[in-house]
C-alpha cells in the first residue's frame, strides 16, 4: 500500500511536470497575464486562462477581458499568484526538487556514515569513544542552527551549482548540507547494530579462516546493515524533505524562485528574515493547501513504508 | 552514594559539553571573520577611499581579530564563571570621521530565554497530558480502531512542519477572539514602560513607541502561549504516544497488573497506579534526548507566533540577519542554548536517579534520538 504510494510520488515527481506541460501546452516558468484577475488575485483552480497574441489594456493600464473565442488554457490548480504561473507544473517541479534534495541528503548521510559508523562499531576502543562523544556533543545541539551558519558563511559559493531545470541551482549545496548535519543518526545506528554484530559466531568464523579486517566489514557485516538502513533511509528522505521546506522558510534554502515544495509555501508566507503576513488580496487559499497536502502526504507514505519495511525486516531479524 | 558519583559524573560530562561548545562558537567564528568589514563602519570607505591603517585596525579591535584566541576564550571563560555574557561593542565616528570604540550595552538576552523557556516547559507539559491518556488508551486497544486512528492521526501531525502548524493554528485562532495570535506577556507583573529598550546585537538600542502594547500576569502569559504550546505538543505527541503505547501494551499483561486487577482494583486505577509508572522512565530518557530538538522546534514556533525568544536570536546570530556575526551574542546564545541542554539533561538524570536507584548500573542505557530529532 505505502510501497505503490511512495512510487506513484516518484512517478508524479520525476515525469510529472514534463507531461502537464506537454499536455496543458504551458510550462511552471510562463508568467500569464491572464492568470491573476484584474485586482491582481490569483485565478483559483480549474480556471481557462485566455491567451491571446497580445493582451488587451484600456486607457488605464487595466487588464481587459478578451473577446470571446480567444484560445485558453487550462490551469488545473489554479496559478501561483500575481506571476501567473501554473500552480500545478509548479507543485511536481517542486516535489521533483524536494526529492531530489531528500534523496541526495540521504546519500550524503549514509557515504559519511558508513565509515565512521563501521570505525567506530568494529574496531571499538578510542576510536569509538571519539566518534560517540562527538556525534552525542553535537547532537545536544539543535541541528538548524548549525545547518543555518553553514548555509550562511561556509558553503556560499557552492549554491549556485546545478544542472539546467533538472537539477535546480542550490539544490545539490541544500541536499550537501542536510546530509552532513544529519549524518550522525545513522552513525549511531550503524555503530550499535556491529557492536552487537561483531560478537556472532560468523565474524569469528571469518577471521579464523584468515579473512582481513576489511574482508570481514564488506563481506560479512554490511550484508546485515542493509535492512535497517532501508528502514532509516525511507524515513530520512522525509525528514529531509521536511528539513529542505524548514531552510525555505528561514530563507536559506534555495532561490525562492525555485520551486520546491518549501518554497512554494515561503513565497506565500514569507522567511524568517523577511517576514510578509499572507495577503488575502493577491493569493488564494489554495497556494497553501496544495503544497502543504503535498508534504503531508509525501511524508506519511515515506513514513508509513519505512514502517513497512520494518515489519517486513522483523521476521529475519529475530534470529 | 552510587547516585551521587552517577550524577557528579553527568555535570562534569555537562561542563565539558558547554566548554566544548564555546570552542566550537569561538572556532566556528573565527572561521567566519578573517576580513575586517571596514567598509560598514566608514563611509568613506564605502563610497571608495582605500581604508587607513588606524580604520582597519581600529575595525579588526571590533571584531576581536587582534588578540590571542586561547586568551580570549580564558577571559570569556572567567567572565561566564561570573555569570557575565560579555558586552557587544560599535564604532562610533566624531565630526572628523574619527571612530571610536564605544560600549553597546550588555550582552543580557534574558527575556529571550524567559519565552523559549515558557514554550519549552508549558509545551513539554502539555505533551505529557495528552500523550499519557491517548498511549494508555491505544496501548490498551492495540489493533482497534481507536488505537489506528490514534495512530494515524498522530502520525500526520508528525509529519508536517512545525511552521505549518504554527501557522495553520494561528489562523484558526485569529477566529477566536479571546485568543490573542502573536506576541508574549511577562508572567509575573507588567513590566514598566522604561524597561521596554531593545538591545540590538549591532549595537543600536530601540526605544519601543509610546502605545506599545505591555501586558503581564499569569492569565495573559497563559493565553498567549496557548496557541505555541498546542503547535509545540501536536508536533511531539506521536512521539510519546507510541513510546507510551507499546509500554502499556507490553506492560498490561505483566504479573503485576493481574495481580491488581485481582485485587479488585479499575482499569482506571490498574492504568494509572502500576502500567503508566513503567512507561515514565522510558519517556524520560526521551525528554532528555530532545531537549536540542525541541530548541530548533521553537525557532520555528517563535516565528510563527512572533515572539522573540532565544530562538529567534539564533536565527538572526548566527544566520546572518544582522550582518556580520557580532562575537558575544554568538557565544551567548550558544551558551545559553547548551545550558538549556545539559541543566535539561540534570534534571532528567537526577530525576532518574530518584525514579529508579538501579541507575548507576545500567551504563549503557540506550540514549538514541528519535528520528524527528534528524531535522531541527
Amino acid at each position: 500500500m505505502s510501497l505503490i504510494a511512495v512510487g506513484v510520488i516518484v512517478l508524479l515527481a520525476l515525469f510529472g511536470g514534463a507531461t502537464a506541460t506537454r499536455v496543458f501546452g504551458h510550462d511552471g516558468q510562463t508568467p500569464f497575464l491572464y492568470a491573476a484577475n484584474t485586482d491582481q488575485k490569483a485565478v483559483g483552480p480549474w480556471t481557462h486562462v485566455p491567451t491571446p497574441k497580445s493582451p488587451l489594456f484600456d486607457a488605464y493600464g487595466q487588464l481587459q477581458t478578451p473577446p470571446k473565442g480567444t484560445k485558453s488554457t487550462l490551469f488545473v490548480l489554479g496559478s501561483d499568484g500575481p506571476l501567473g504561473r501554473d500552480e500545478l507544473i509548479r507543485l511536481l517541479d517542486g516535489l521533483r526538487t524536494s526529492l531530489e534534495v531528500g534523496v541526495g541528503a540521504m546519500l550524503v548521510s549514509l557515504l559519511i556514515s558508513l565509515p565512521l559508523g563501521s570505525l567506530a562499531g568494529y574496531f571499538g576502543g578510542a576510536i569509538d569513544a571519539v566518534v560517540s562523544q562527538l556525534t552525542e556533543t553535537i547532537m545536544a545541539f539543535p541541528l538548524l542552527l548549525f545547518l543555518l551558519f553553514a548555509n550562511r558563511y561556509l558553503i556560499s559559493d557552492f549554491r549556485s551549482v546545478g544542472w539546467s531545470w533538472v537539477v535546480p541551482d542550490g539544490a545539490p549545496a541544500e541536499a550537501l548540507l542536510i546530509g552532513v548535519f544529519t549524518a550522525f543518526y545513522p552513525t549511531r545506528l550503524i555503530r550499535a547494530e556491529l557492536f552487537a554484530l561483531r560478537q556472532e559466531e560468523f565474524v569469528e568464523a571469518a577471521h579464523m579462516v584468515g579473512a582481513s579486517n576489511w574482508r570481514i566489514l564488506r563481506r560479512h557485516l554490511l550484508p546485515h546493515l542493509a535492512p535497517i538502513l532501508l528502514v532509516w533511509a525511507a524515513i530520512a528522505v522525509g525528514t529531509n524533505i521536511l528539513a529542505e521546506v524548514g531552510l525555505s522558510f528561514l530563507g536559506v534554502g534555495v532561490q525562492a524562485s525555485i520551486p520546491t515544495l518549501g518554497s512554494l509555501l515561503s513565497t506565500v508566507w514569507g522567511t524568517i528574515f523577511n517576514p510578509q503576513t499572507y495577503n488575502s488580496q493577491v493569493y488564494t487559499p489554495w497556494q497553501t493547501v496544495f503544497p502543504m497536502v503535498a508534504i503531508v502526504v509525501t511524508v506519511v507514505s515515506l513514513n508509513r513504508l519505512s514502517e513497512a519495511l520494518r515489519r517486513a525486516m522483523e521476521p529475519r531479524e529475530t534470529r | 552514594m552510587r547516585v551521587a558519583s552517577y550524577l557528579l559524573g553527568r555535570s562534569v560530562r555537562g561542563v565539558l559539553t558547554l566548554l566544548l561548545m564555546i570552542a566550537v562558537g569561538f572556532t566556528l567564528y573565527f572561521a567566519v571573520e578573517r576580513q575586517p568589514p571596514v567598509a560598514d563602519y566608514y563611509p568613506v570607505v564605502q563610497h571608495g577611499a582605500p581604508p587607513t591603517r588606524q580604520q582597519t585596525d581600529l575595525v579588526r579591535h571590533l571584531f576581536y581579530l587582534d588578540r590571542s584566541k586561547i586568551g580570549l576564550y580564558l577571559t570569556y571563560l572567567g567572565h561566564l564563571a561570573e555569570g557575565d555574557l560579555g558586552h557587544s561593542s560599535t564604532i562610533t565616528l566624531d565630526a572628523a570621521q574619527n571612530g571610536h570604540i564605544v560600549d553597546a550595552g550588555p550582552v543580557a538576552p534574558y527575556q529571550a530565554l524567559r519565552v523559549t523557556l515558557s514554550i519549552l516547559i508549558g509545551g513539554a507539559v502539555l505533551v505529557l497530558l495528552l500523550a499519557l491518556p491517548l498511549g494508555a488508551i491505544s496501548g490498551t486497544r492495540i489493533g482497534s480502531w481507536t488505537d489506528r486512528a490514534i495512530s494515524f492521526g498522530a502520525l500526520v501531525l508528525v509529519c508536517t512542519h512545525p511552521m505549518m502548524l504554527g501557522l495553520i493554528l494561528k489562523s484558526a485562532g485569529g477566529k477566536v477572539s479571546w485568543l490573542p495570535t502573536s506576541g508574549y506577556c511577562t508572567l509575573l507583573k507588567r513590566p514598566t514602560p522604561t524597561a521596554t529598550r531593545l538591545h540590538l546585537p549591532n549595537g543600536t538600542v530601540l526605544r519601543a513607541p509610546l502605545n506599545y502594547h505591555l501586558c503581564g500576569g499569569p492569565k495573559e502569559w497563559a493565553t498567549h502561549l496557548i496557541l505555541p504550546w498546542l503547535t509545540f505538543a501536536f508536533l511531539f505527541l506521536a512521539l510519546y504516544t507510541r513510546m507510551i503505547r507499546a509500554s502499556v501494551a507490553e506492560t498490561i499483561h505483566e504479573d503485576f497488573v493481574r495481580t491488581a486487577r485481582a485485587k479488585g482494583a479499575s482499569q482506571l486505577r490498574v492504568i494509572s497506579r502500576h502500567v503508566l509508572p513503567s512507561a515514565g522512565l522510558r519517556v524520560l530518557t526521551m525528554v532528555g534526548m530532545e531537549i536540542g530538538t525541541a530548541i530548533g522546534v521553537c525557532v520555528y514556533i517563535e516565528s510563527a507566533f512572533g515572539d522573540n525568544g532565544l530562538g529567534s536570536l539564533a536565527v538572526n546570530t548566527l544566520g546572518g540577519g544582522l550582518g556580520a556575526l557580532n562575537l558575544p551574542y554568538v557565544l551567548a546564545v550558544i551558551v545559553l542554548i547548551t545550558l538549556i541542554v545539559v541543566v535539561g539533561n540534570l534534571i532528567v538524570d537526577m530525576l532518574y536517579a530518584v525514579l529508579d536507584p538501579r541507575v548507576g548500573l545500567q551504563r549503557g542505557q540506550q540514549r538514541t534520538k528519535s528520528l524527528v530529532g534528524g531535522v531541527f
